[in-house]
């Protein structure tokens, strides 16, 4: 029996984990399900050794365990399918599979071994693969369970699947879930980390619910319990929502940006958005469910296949952020504002000034002098904490190098914004300055698409909301700003399985 | 030859088989460009016998390469184990044999020093290596000024100039260090680690490899491999001076490229290798055959790189593209 108790692990401004518990019983199949950052993957990688804990303890059947790295928790029995595949494309499956303990004599691969090794555990699984192949040709489904095996290969009693089924048809996943069906059958420990409530329900035994790095639920037996409980104590009880001046929208304007019908070159299909100006529209989704993606194809960063774009009622063919910038006022503020978003090792200035450098010049030479009276404009009317303009990037904190990241388009005068996740790791209090400022930038009038993974962001900030998942939109809702209304229809929006995309239009319950 | 480190990726040896086609159908070309002057014994021979250290000097940046890094210090380090040798047969008085087992431990310890500074202080390996480059050049000259090293050891020189069937014998010693670096990578524990390092880092550190142990496993390797090629030098010339080994570096990294090994690690081809030293070596003995200027020559190589790397992009593109 692997338990897991009062678990810390502390991120430069962030607690992920805040006392997580987690007991498992040989022979089942365990959920661990949670929100957005409720903590899952961090609990997963200090369970198997990728990160080390800053406060509680693992247990095995009573002894404590201490890990130095992942190897030392695959000899504690305990293996692990990470969300990112970690196969070495150019090897065969055999030699993935036996990858931490390549079997050797004198030096030499012993190839004989390791192919008896790979047979025994992809035998194990019931899975028919020739240990030569090389893994590049396999499927992505076909990878998975040479992962399964690779896990397996140290004799683990203990598996953590997280995401498996993330990008597997439901003809694989089904075929997954039999292995780990089998697997359970043979005495093994399987974690299965999901977002998708109805294999859950199909699958686990048992659950433990995670929020704020908290569990809130532990090893509880899943029968007997609806999704809906289950989603319940995934959200937690009524959020405490900071009171938003609202200003109304007029519905009768033409929206500042508009896509019909957009489809991309990465997948996306029948995408239709409209935001208008003075309106907030909540664009919620998983991590990886495609909307970075989409902002970026809107500004010419990836393909457009289909559908149209417009902006101000009218067709915009955008090939680049230039131009995205200098002929259709469109900004957007990048989720990765330390690599995407700003230039740490210039002042403020600099970084605010950069999208109007064209602007302030005067044959070619951008005068200082311009540039910091820009800069001011915004550091004041945006309220960002620096010693001086002069400043570097750099050096601010999280929350005020987002407000640069933001002030640049700003001072392009944009009036189309695209946001993207505007407060991941900035703490609560600079949030709701955060929320407040954006809130106000709607009031004056500009259109803002709002991409965030924050369930109770979303809902304050939003004038309506749309659900994105698997490069589709799920449903669009007006946003009455109940917070325990709101998320318990967005979860099952994104929950439920995706049975005719895009036309999905939510009902109350 | 089966070579191959990668024989389990059948992709990888699409390219191989075009060079291999192209390395005959230049070769035949040039013998009769050359009216058969070519296939003389003599040009023969000193065709082959100048293709060893090529051969060699490719397969050291390969080794790096296979985890992702670069050694820019191989023409110099290379240089400095011949003089090293030199020095040690005619100052100090050495045997030969003693003489070529110091240059290869000189160059196994310097890459080993590459790879232990790469690892403790996580500075970029092109950078470490530039600078151990120009500490090495500047040591060569600091000790033994512009003076040539000639008259060492006749036993060494006499193998030099050896031939086995016809073919050189350090060109056949290139070839066996070939077969072995391409077992090392195929058939190795420690082998497959560098390459699942230079694979991919991440996966390779879940599974327990220790990505640190392959940097300084393959920047040693490259620095034994430049001894190798002191050796082959100081036996096959007869003579060391001061400015051996400068030439070496773009030939370093044309074999390994052309011959389609990826700059990005992870993947490694000894036949490929040993091929384009072989065309880059055609192209040399054009320039000799026809009096060409010998910047063309350069021109040409550095062109070919070029051209090689953007093939590989697309390969890659177009392999993406495919899955």
């Amino acid at each position: 029996m692997l338990v897991a108790e009062k678990l810390v692990k502390t991120f430069p401004g962030v607690r992920a984990l805040d006392g997580a518990n987690l007991t498992l019983r040989p022979g089942s199949v365990h959920a661990l399900l949670g929100e957005n950052g409720a903590g899952k993957s961090t609990l997963v990688k200090l369970l198997t050794g990728v990160y080390r804990p800053d406060g509680g303890r693992i247990l095995s059947d009573g002894a404590e365990l201490q890990f130095g790295g992942p190897l030392d928790a695959q000899k504690a029995g305990i293996g692990v399918v990470h969300q990112e595949r970690n196969l070495i494309p150019a090897f065969s499956v055999g030699e993935n599979i036996v990858l931490h303990h390549l079997p050797g004599r004198a030096g030499w691969l012993d190839k004989q071994r390791m192919r008896a090794e790979a047979r025994r555990c992809l035998e194990l699984l019931e899975v028919d693969l020739d240990p030569d192949m090389p893994v590049s040709r396999l499927s992505v489904a076909q990878g998975q369970l040479v992962e399964i095996a690779k896990a397996l290969s140290l004799d683990s009693k203990v598996l953590l699947l997280d995401e498996p089924t993330a990008s597997l048809t439901g003809d694989e996943a089904d075929r997954l879930y039999s292995v780990v069906r089998r697997l359970r059958d043979s005495g093994h420990a399987v974690v299965l980390v999901s977002h998708k409530l109805e294999e859950v329900f199909a699958v686990a035994d048992t659950v433990t619910v995670l929020r704020d790095g908290r569990s809130v639920a532990e090893a509880e037996p899943l029968e007997g319990h609806t999704q809906s409980q289950i989603v319940d104590l995934m959200v937690g009880r009524a959020f405490a929502s900071i009171e938003l001046a609202r200003h109304p929208v007029d519905a009768s304007q033409t929206p500042a940006l508009r896509l019909s019908d957009v489809a991309t070159g990465l997948g996306h299909q029948d995408i239709n958005l409209s935001v208008r100006p003075g309106e907030i529209l909540g664009l919620y989704g998983l991590v990886g469910a495609g909307r970075s993606e989409l902002a970026k194809a809107v500004l010419g960063l990836e393909r457009i296949t289909a559908g149209t774009v417009e902006i101000h009622g009218k067709p915009a063919r955008i090939r680049n952020v230039g131009e995205a910038l200098r002929r259709y006022r469109l900004g957007y503020v990048t989720e990765d504002r330390k690599d995407e978003g700003l230039f740490l090792e210039q002042p403020v200035t600099r970084n605010i000034a950069v999208t109007v450098w064209r602007r302030l010049a005067k044959a070619g030479f951008v005068p200082d002098r311009r540039e910091r009276a820009l800069a001011a404009t915004y550091v004041e009317r945006l309220g960002i904490r620096v010693s001086t303009p002069q400043q570097l990037a750099g050096q601010l904190s999280g929350g005020n190098q987002q407000k640069v990241s933001l002030a640049k388009w700003l001072a392009a005068e944009c009036d189309v914004l695209i946001v993207d996740e505007p407060t991941v790791g900035i703490d609560v209090r600079t949030k709701a300055a955060f929320h407040e400022l954006i809130a106000g930038l709607a009031a004056e009038g500009l259109a803002l698409l709002l991409i965030s993974s924050d369930l109770p962001e979303t809902v304050v900030l939003a004038d309506r909301i749309a659900v994105m998942s698997e490069l589709r939109i799920v449903g669009e809702l007006d946003n009455d700003h109940d917070y325990q209304r709101m998320s318990q229809q967005i979860i099952r929006l994104i929950h439920a399985e995706p049975s005719n995309p895009g036309t999905l239009r939510p009902t109350e319950s | 030859m089966t070579l191959t480190a990668t024989s389990l990726s059948a992709t990888s040896r699409k390219p191989e088989l075009t060079l291999a086609v192209i390395a005959v159908v230049g070769f035949v070309a040039l013998a009769i460009a050359t009216g058969g002057n070519l296939l003389s014994a003599g040009t023969l021979e000193a065709f082959f016998r100048f293709l060893a250290v090529p051969i060699v000097i490719g397969l050291s940046q390969m080794v790096v390469l296979a985890v992702g890094q670069m050694n820019l210090s191989v023409g110099a380090l290379t240089g400095f184990c011949a003089m090293a040798a030199a020095w040690l047969m005619l100052e100090a008085g050495l045997p030969a044999p003693i003489a070529v087992l110091a240059a290869l431990a000189l160059g196994l310890a310097v890459g080993l020093a590459n790879g232990i500074l790469v690892v403790l202080t996580r500075i970029n390996g092109f950078i470490v290596t530039l600078a151990t480059m120009t500490i090495i050049q500047g040591l060569r000259y600091g000790v033994n000024g512009p003076d040539t090293f000639q008259g060492y050891s006749e036993g060494l020189r006499a193998f030099g100039r050896a031939s086995i069937l016809g073919l050189p014998a350090v060109f056949l010693v290139a070839i066996a260090v070939a077969v072995l670096v391409g077992l090392y990578f195929s058939r190795t524990v420690s082998g497959r680690k560098l390459l699942a390092s230079g694979g991919s880092p991440f996966a390779a550190r879940l599974s327990g490899i220790s990505n640190d142990r392959s940097l300084i496993t393959a920047h040693g390797l490259s620095g034994l491999l430049a001894g190798v090629a002191a050796v082959i030098t100081v036996a096959a010339s007869g003579s060391v001076n001061a400015t051996i080994g400068d030439d070496l570096l773009l030939p370093s990294f044309a074999a390994p490229i052309i011959g389609g090994v990826a700059l990005t690690g992870g993947m490694v081809s000894v036949t490929g290798t040993v091929l384009a030293a072989f065309l880059v070596r055609l192209v040399d003995v054009m320039q000799a055959q026809f009096g060409i200027n010998p910047r063309w020559v350069d021109l040409i190589i550095g062109a070919v790189v070029l051209g090689a790397v953007l093939l590989g992009t697309v390969r890659q593109k177009l392999q993406k593209g495919s899955t």
